[in-house]
């Protein structure tokens, strides 16, 4: 094998890798460093903008709390859910196929159509939900009350991505292999016992991958808090992209931003790793 | 207070299937399923296990209709030709699964398993993972599983057939020594297997299935002595027993251009025209013999199987020693007629060396 050929078959991967990924993050890094307008271009100003983040800007660290908040809270959600529905039409049940199809359906829908929707719903005096809820006289102010719109958020969350949960567990489930169940059942596992002792502890590894795909995932919400509540009401809904969005492409502070997504970028590095090193443990003993 | 089934039927595939199987399990014995593939032992063993519904029948244990207990109510033990463990959990845990489900105290199970883990020498395994174990050890760690419970049913699905040969035989020997010493007379052991010389070693009460009917039941040795029609015949013999179109002359037995003396016990047959039977073991070669030649030589184990021909006439025999052979070969061999069996016209056995005359 002619050692420059390996080249010339690496290099549209290598060169696409490099556009999209490679080249961004070191000119986030550069950006970073420097406060980039329209006519100055991008003078080096130090750590400038990283000592005003970790001095001088309690909001971002707020946004960050309340993203974490929110992710774990939905991504838990997601998956007990997810895990429950994936359970019932792993079982032969009647119109399996056209449940496993149902479930599908809120993931094939486009977010922000689907948010605005969900925004109709829960409008506190047009909205059809407040609209069954006057049966029991009351009327929650389901996108203007700050603990309410957190809810209100990880419903809809929730609603959106736990199909894709229940897929990747689905998969998970239907290729397991049956002998164990057979074994549990003859040596006295009631249906609850084998769950915990077989489904759950086989299921273990794919859960864990299936967990930190959706905190990834869940970790980039942005469209949902747009539509839903734009960050309000005040900051009450907002997350770090959203918050870095705003400094960004509304008040054009581009250097600020960069600072504040390299901060973010190395912050979920950390703390994804160590959360698939806990899992890790926890779940599977080896 | 036995294990009672009866008339159970199950329909699985249109081949597979049991019709009507009834039986009477009594405790402190152990039977033997023997019957060829897709005859329905798997099948008859789930049934009982609880993992499949009978479709009509009943069955009965301890005065209790056994068919409305769930699976894991019934208190058995099955251990199956593959290798069934739990991938996640290690050889102990393993085999502590059955009485963890029971909820006895620790240290109760650690006793209990050791003591399988013993009886089945595997000791000092008890961390390994069940992935890095051989075959063999794998089954036997399910087999540990299975004792540990003291279940009252014990089902061992063709256990030893995914085994190779060695590891087969000792195996064997070791089931031998735990149906002797290992279980309690309260136990009730049901082995299925396809190899007629695992049924008859086993020495148990043997149970002759085929196509999902039982066609005999009898101790071992009464099914090997007299088998009740050529089915059995040739399902209860490794390599099958040779079945030819006979007549009975005056005073011989003719098939083709062979003709050979009346035994004693072969001298009350009343027809004409009947099936001589006799096994590939009781053919000897002989130099005054029957001139035949060798289609097929194989060697198995420490004994030689020749497949033999002469005109139409096709037989096997099996000789115990490692001779050569080569396609072709001239052979001669002689019948040992007074171990010969005769099967009437429709198949069913007329006289055996054990049972003479009419029967």
């Amino acid at each position: 094998m002619n050692f420059k050929h390996k080249y010339v078959f690496l290099f549209p991967g290598l060169f696409v890798l490099i556009g999209i990924l490679i080249f961004p993050i070191i000119f986030v890094v550069r950006l970073s460093l420097s406060g980039w307008n329209s006519y100055n271009g991008l003078n080096f100003i130090g750590l400038e903008n990283y000592i005003r983040l970790f001095t001088d800007d309690p909001r971002f660290w707020e946004s960050f709390i309340r993203l974490s908040f929110l992710s774990v809270t939905t991504v838990t959600l997601q998956y007990v859910i997810g895990f429950a529905l994936a359970h019932m039409v792993w079982k032969e049940i009647k119109f399996q196929r056209f449940f496993r199809v149902l479930f599908l359906i809120p993931m094939m829908t486009t977010p922000v159509i689907m948010t605005v929707i969900w925004r109709t719903f829960f409008h506190e005096s047009l909205g059809p939900v407040n609209d069954l809820l006057q049966i029991f006289d009351v009327a929650p102010k389901w996108l203007t009350d700050p603990t309410l719109a957190k809810i209100t958020v990880i419903i809809v969350e929730v609603w959106q991505w736990t199909p894709f949960m229940f897929l990747l567990l689905l998969a998970g489930l239907l290729s397991l292999p049956k002998e164990p169940f057979l074994a549990a059942a003859i040596d006295g596992a009631s249906p609850i016992r084998k769950f915990i002792y077989v489904t759950f502890p086989l299921m273990a590894p794919i859960s864990i991958g299936a967990i930190i795909i959706r905190l990834i995932e869940a970790s980039k919400i942005m469209d949902t808090v747009y539509v839903l509540t734009s960050g309000g009401p005040g900051t009450s809904t907002e997350t770090s992209s959203f918050y870095i969005f705003i400094k960004g492409l509304r008040e054009f502070q581009m250097g600020y931003a960069a600072s504040m997504s390299f901060t973010y970028l190395i912050i979920m590095i950390i703390s994804l790793t160590v959360i698939a090193k806990v899992l890790t443990k926890l779940l599977l003993k080896d | 207070m036995n294990l009672v089934g009866e008339n159970l039927s199950y329909k699985l595939t249109e081949e597979l299937q049991l019709r009507k199987i009834s039986f009477n399990f009594e405790k402190g014995k152990l039977y033997t399923i023997l019957g060829r593939t897709l005859s329905g032992k798997t099948t008859l063993l789930k049934t009982i296990a609880g993992l499949l519904m009978p479709d009509s029948g009943s069955m009965r244990f301890e005065d209790k209709n056994f068919l409305e207990i769930p699976v894991w109510k019934r208190n058995i033990a099955m251990v199956y030709q593959q290798f069934i463990n739990y991938p996640h959990l290690n050889v102990f845990e393993n085999i502590a699964f059955p009485l963890k489900q029971r909820g006895l105290d620790i240290k109760k199970i650690n006793d209990e398993v050791f003591k399988s883990l013993k009886l089945v020498g595997l000791e000092g395994y008890e961390k390994r993972k069940i992935q890095e174990l051989s075959g063999g050890q794998q089954q036997r760690v399910s087999v540990a599983r299975s004792l540990v419970k003291n279940a009252k049913i014990l089902l061992l699905d063709e256990p030893l057939v995914n085994l190779d040969y060695k590891l087969r035989e000792q195996l064997r020997e070791e089931f031998k020594n735990i149906f002797v010493n290992g279980l309690s007379k309260e136990s009730i052991v049901i082995f299925s297997t396809t190899d007629p010389r695992e049924a008859m070693e086993l020495n148990g009460e043997v149970i002759v299935l085929d196509e999902g009917r039982v066609l005999q039941v009898g101790a071992a040795k009464e099914i090997f002595e007299n088998p009740k029609d050529l089915k059995v015949a040739a399902i209860s013999n490794d390599p099958p027993m040779n079945i030819l179109k006979a007549d009975l002359g005056s005073n011989k037995i003719k098939f083709e251009d062979i003709e050979i003396d009346i035994p004693n016990h072969l001298s009350k047959l009343t027809n004409k025209n009947f099936n001589f039977g006799i096994r590939a073991s009781d053919i000897e070669l002989n130099d005054n013999g029957f001139e035949f030649e060798v289609e097929l030589a194989e060697i198995s184990g420490s004994e030689t199987l020749l497949h033999l021909t002469r005109g139409n006439l096709k037989i096997i025999t099996s000789i115990e020693e490692v001779m050569d052979f080569k396609i072709r070969d001239k052979v001669k061999i002689n019948f040992k007629s007074n171990r010969a069996y005769a099967f009437d016209e429709v198949g069913n056995l007329a006289s055996s060396p054990f049972r003479g005359g009419n029967v």
